[in-house]
């Protein structure tokens, strides 16, 4: 909300430089999100009358205006704009004004003719970023007048008021609270009786739903006369960013920025019947200002005369009965409304004001009438008219809120929660301060009890804890000492996890992987790039964004829009992890480790980049992990490869390849490889305990085997058929040497050349090379005799 | 038989002197040392010597074969240390190293392993709550209900279901006090979400750290405490930190904590990171009533709570401009985050 410092000050007295101020309410709770000045401060700038105008001689684009000044002279100003008929008045700097850009005015000539002064755009005088000529002023500027006094300067703060503090939507609410920390009384404007007997006709008033209209005041005012409101008020309105409109309007909206209580006015004459305050029917029809129409819900509260509903209680009047300029009898509201009622109309129908802004926080209960007295005055002042007599009816309900409430606070729970032993002098004088009134106090010491009666404007003091909480905003939070008292925390198994997830994200950034965070929230159109099978996904109901609408049913469409970024960046090896959150269509939620591979496999210096490695990228950081009994077996998919991960017969997930015609989308070089395992089956395989193995007591004898085979041979079989010979001594198998020719030169096309290491122990004596050239001997007759593979020299 | 001693150590250790490798400094050796070479001819002529003259003469001897000995094992080792250097000489040592491919962590798990360790210090332990939660959880138990001002649909992602995609991690609290009797002292890190515009310092969904005690006499001084703790450890002992009175639905008194320190751009700028207060009666009320007890009874517990921005706090403490940026993984950035 806007708050006007010229007007604060008309409450408090003056008030100190706006830095403190922000400071001030700060700490007290009040975040000041702008500051911005408004007006003109400058001396030696008065209202001219441009009595009359011609070319300037020797310049096309100038002419020499002749002014009144108000001095009963008449000045020669040479001018560049034309955007003003003689009789016009206009602003005039004279000779010695210093406008807010720095331009000192002095009297000279220009073109060769005198020029005593300037006449000034909106611009020029800080009023505007940019205006086209002079600024015409209002016909009825008296000639002379400093133009401060027209456009006189102010401070404006943006302020947010949090939704616990409604009394601060206010000027005398804002002034109420700085007056506590400003240590001053602040004055407000008497309201003045409103006589009776006027002898307008009085009105009915019914309250249909009481649990909703806690208080409704209608007044009939006569014979008023609509027209402009008085400077004074529509420089009020504009500095809170308010338009003004016309006089009776403008008085309601004076007083709900003055006091916080919304009004509304009706035009009298457009009512027929009794006023009541009821629930909407089913699809009832009201006409919003703008002309638009909108149909109601039964759980709506509306102003209703004999026909229809007149207003959208608390929100806004209807078109049909608002006043205008030939209105001569006014209905003004003052009401109190139950905020979650106004709140609910409000949402419902996406109307909002800032009567509904206020109402569905809370306004002062026991602040209603007096704002409507106000208003009354204040119309009859600017408007002329006779007053009716208020008709106003009361609820049981409001009966409950405007009686004051009477609220216990324990000194020794206040410095128990605090961990600060505020004196209790000082609690009772923080409280008071408030203006809450102390009923008894019992027992001494820290077994004091006090009983304090709330004010009616602060609605939200309504348990102990509430006035702890303004003790420590009042007493600040500086004076509250450090504590800190750890204590031994058993780990949890959110604990646990975390640990694993970093072990894994360690384990696969060693092995060359990037972590990426990619957003829950995908498009629909990335829901092709899932896994088959795991397309499905979760809708919102109310997305933002065509690109945030689903809730992420895999990992693997974010990292291919990941690939996609880095690709378009140039990038060529691009290796990527996440570990996170998806959901399944109907929200559960588990978490998944995904991988992706694209391009080759890094280079150096010294170590070119193996050819057709990405696959093997991918499964060697699978295989770091060490996922024990790691199996992949191929599965019938729509993917050109799509394979099953287990850890033994446990199934992990899934590795992939994306078909060649999205990686050519993608501009990726070569095929694109992706793998998404389930993170909960992935922990639960590497929970195993590490343990110590005793280190051979006697040396192995390694003996190495070439063989030339169909490329169809797979090392699996290799290592089948070397396991499965039952040689105990055979320690380990390793394949060092993996060959094939394009070419066919060294080896023929259709083969390929394949070297073990083959490493040979016993655990009980150093083995002799005659034993192991025997084994060794058998284990290569068994290759070439079931594999039919040839051994190389 | 006269042999110039003198003469013969002179001509050695100009000849060893002058050996400019290992071949020539082998050559030495042989002339001097070898088979035939001087001194060990000299050697075999002892026995022909008078019996008075053969001490002296053998000492004289010894004494020029050790001075040739370590002549020749000097020259050796200056030798090595030359050939070695050499080796070392040609080494351009300005050629890039060899670097293991190894990746990253995201600059955000980064930040939040720094904030988790700090908080283990502390004797905070782990929770996890879904994201996608119950208005329940996320709204009605913090003492949010329907018709609150702060309660914004408009700000809340919802699914046909009902569900929502929560606003912040303190629906976690709820979910801890549901299954855990106090004193407990947890945090929960994880993502919120808002349906908010998105542009450099908003995205529709963010990283927080959620933080829990209840005890017994938990007070704002234990809060101020800990949070003071947890902002110097991660900052510098330098940081200040202070406590602007707020309001959340859910603590009394609430207060947003704002940070300043150098190495966070501006060190006179004050730096929202995050929201704190103390646990709302209103909130163990409707955890008991949840829970059908009164294992939170409010006259005898008490607790604050903390809410910490993550992506907030990566991007001051790493400089980075825009939060977008932590959602892109752009790896010309993760790179920079080398762990």
């Amino acid at each position: 909300m806007k708050f006007s410092c010229n007007w604060l000050a008309e409450l408090l007295g003056d008030l100190p430089p706006v830095s403190e101020l922000n400071d001030l309410l700060t700490f007290a709770g009040v975040e000041v999100e702008g500051v911005e000045t408004r007006g003109v401060k400058i001396e030696k700038v008065v209202v001219s009358r441009i009595i009359a105008s011609e070319k300037h001689p020797d310049a096309d684009r100038l002419s020499v205006c002749r002014v009144e000044d108000g001095s009963g002279s008449e000045r020669p100003i040479v001018c560049g704009a034309k955007n003003y008929k003689p009789g016009d008045k206009v602003p005039l700097a004279l000779p010695g004004a210093v406008l807010p850009g720095g331009i000192k005015i002095k009297s000279g000539k220009l073109r060769g003719i005198k020029s005593e002064g300037m006449l000034c755009s909106a611009a020029e005088l800080g009023l505007s970023p940019h205006a086209d000529g002079l600024l015409i002023l209002d016909p009825n500027s008296p000639v002379g007048a400093p133009i401060c006094d027209l456009f006189p300067s102010d401070t404006i703060l943006e302020l947010e008021i949090t939704p616990n503090r409604p009394d601060l939507l206010s000027h005398q609410g804002l002034a109420r609270d700085l007056a506590i920390l400003l240590k001053r009384v602040p004055a407000f404007p008497k309201i003045s009786e409103i006589p009776s007997g006027s002898g307008v006709p009085s009105m009915e008033v019914k309250i249909d739903s009481p649990d909703s209209c806690l208080l409704y005041s209608g007044r009939r005012i006569s014979e008023v006369k609509i027209g402009p409101s008085p400077r004074w008020l529509v420089e009020k309105l504009e500095s809170c960013g308010l338009r003004s409109i016309n006089n009776v309007v403008d008085v309601t909206n004076f007083v709900l920025l003055e006091t916080g209580q919304p009004l509304h006015a009706f035009d009298g004459a457009k009512l027929s019947g009794a006023i009541r305050a009821r629930l909407a029917r089913h699809g009832e029809c009201f006409y919003v200002l703008d002309g638009q129409e909108i149909r109601l819900k039964e759980n709506h509260l509306v102003i209703a005369d004999d026909l229809r509903a007149q207003a959208l209680a608390g929100v806004m009047g209807s078109s049909l009965s608002a006043v205008s300029g030939s209105t001569t009898e006014i209905v003004l509201e003052a009401a109190l409304f139950d905020p979650a009622t106004i709140r609910r109309t409000s949402r419902e129908t996406g109307l909002a004001s800032d009567s509904s802004y206020r109402f569905e926080r809370g306004v002062d209960p026991c602040g209603v009438l007096a704002a409507e007295r106000r208003a009354t005055s204040l119309i009859l002042e600017l408007a002329g008219g006779r007053a009716g007599d208020p008709v106003i009816v009361k609820t049981a309900g409001f009966d409950a809120v405007a009686n004051p409430r009477e609220v216990v606070l324990r000194y020794s729970r206040c410095i128990d929660l605090l961990g600060y032993k505020v004196a209790p002098e000082e609690v009772r004088q923080l409280l008071a301060g408030l203006g809450l009134s102390l009923i008894s106090t019992s027992g001494s010491g820290l077994e004091t009890v006090y009983k304090w009666r709330i004010p009616s404007h602060r609605q939200d003091l309504q348990r102990e804890v509430d006035m702890i909480e303004e003790i420590c905003r009042l007493a600040g939070m500086h004076r509250i000492p450090k504590k800190t008292s750890g204590w031994y925390a058993s780990g949890s198994d959110a604990d646990d996890l975390y640990d694993f997830r970093l072990r894994v994200a360690r384990t696969l950034a060693a092995a060359g992987f990037h972590e990426t965070r990619t957003l829950a929230l995908i498009s629909e159109s990335a829901l092709a790039d899932a896994l088959p099978g795991l397309e499905a996904a979760m809708p919102l109901k109310n997305p933002m964004s065509s690109d945030h609408s689903h809730l992420r049913p895999s990992l693997v469409p974010g990292l291919i829009a990941v690939l996609d970024h880095n690709l378009r960046q140039g990038a060529g090896s691009i290796r990527l992890f996440e570990i996170g959150s998806v959901f399944s269509q109907d929200g559960q939620e588990h978490e998944q480790l995904a991988l992706l591979v694209s391009g080759k496999t890094p280079s150096n210096l010294r170590q070119p980049s193996p050819e057709g490695s990405e696959f093997f990228d991918l499964k060697g950081a699978l295989e770091l992990l060490g996922i024990p009994g790691l199996r992949l077996s191929r599965k019938t998919s729509p993917l050109p490869l799509d394979l099953e991960v287990r850890s033994g017969d446990l199934f992990l997930g899934r590795i992939a390849a994306l078909p060649s015609s999205r990686a050519k989308v993608l501009g990726a070089r070569g095929a694109v490889f992706v793998a998404e395992l389930g993170f909960e089956d992935l922990r639960s395989v590497l929970r195993g305990a590490k343990s110590y193995n005793p280190l051979p007591k006697f040396p192995a004898i390694v003996r190495d085997v070439a063989f030339v085979a169909n490329t169809a041979l797979r090392h699996e079989q290799v290592v089948e058929i070397l396991t499965g010979a039952g040689e105990v001594r055979l320690e380990s198998i390793h394949l060092f040497d993996l060959f094939e020719d394009p070419a066919g030169t060294r080896i023929p096309k259709g083969k390929k050349s394949m070297a073990y290491s083959l490493t040979y122990r016993a655990a009980d004596r150093t083995l002799t090379d005659d034993e192991v050239a025997a084994a060794h001997g058998a284990l290569v007759a068994r290759l070439e005799g079931e594999l039919g593979v040839q051994i190389r020299g | 038989m006269s042999v110039d001693f003198e003469a013969l150590a002179v001509e050695a250790e100009s000849a060893v002197s002058t050996a400019s490798d290992f071949a020539q400094l082998d050559a030495v050796r042989v002339r001097f040392l070898g088979k035939k070479g001087t001194i060990t001819t000299l050697a075999e002529t002892i026995r022909s010597l008078p019996t008075e003259e053969r001490p002296l003469f053998g000492q004289r001897l010894n004494a020029l074969r050790q001075a040739v000995t370590a002549a020749i094992e000097n020259r050796k080792a200056f030798l090595e240390a030359e050939t070695d250097a050499a080796a070392f000489a040609a080494l351009d040592v300005s050629l890039p190293g060899n670097i293991p491919n190894v990746g990253t962590l995201h600059p955000l798990t980064q930040i939040l392993d720094r904030a988790v360790c700090i908080c283990r210090r502390l004797g905070f332990a782990l929770a996890t709550g879904p994201c996608v939660e119950t208005e329940f959880h996320c709204f009605d138990a913090l003492n949010t209900p329907a018709d609150h001002p702060a309660r914004n649909e408009q700000d809340t992602f919802y699914f046909h279901n009902g569900r929502l995609l929560r606003t912040h991690t303190s629906s976690v609290q709820v979910r801890v006090m549901e299954k855990n009797n106090p004193p407990l002292r947890i945090i929960a890190p994880g993502p919120a979400f808002r349906r908010d515009e998105i542009d450099a310092t908003h995205s529709a969904q963010f990283h927080q750290l959620e933080g829990l005690y209840v005890n017994r006499k938990v007070s704002v001084a234990d809060l101020k405490g800990t949070l003071d703790f947890f902002f110097r450890e991660l900052l510098g002992t330098g940081a200040e930190l202070r406590f602007r009175p707020h309001f959340f639905p859910f603590t009394e008194p609430s207060f947003e904590i704002d940070v300043r320190a150098s190495g966070l751009g501006d060190r006179e700028r004050w730096l929202e990171m995050g929201g704190c207060g103390m646990v709302d009666p209103a909130v163990f009320d409707a955890i008991n009533k949840s829970r059908s007890d009164q294992a939170f009874d409010p006259e005898e517990w008490s607790g604050f709570a903390f809410g910490i921005g993550l992506d907030r706090l990566a991007m001051v403490l790493f400089g980075i401009p825009d939060i977008r940026f932590l959602a892109a993984n752009d790896l010309r950035m993760l790179r920079q985050f080398a762990v």
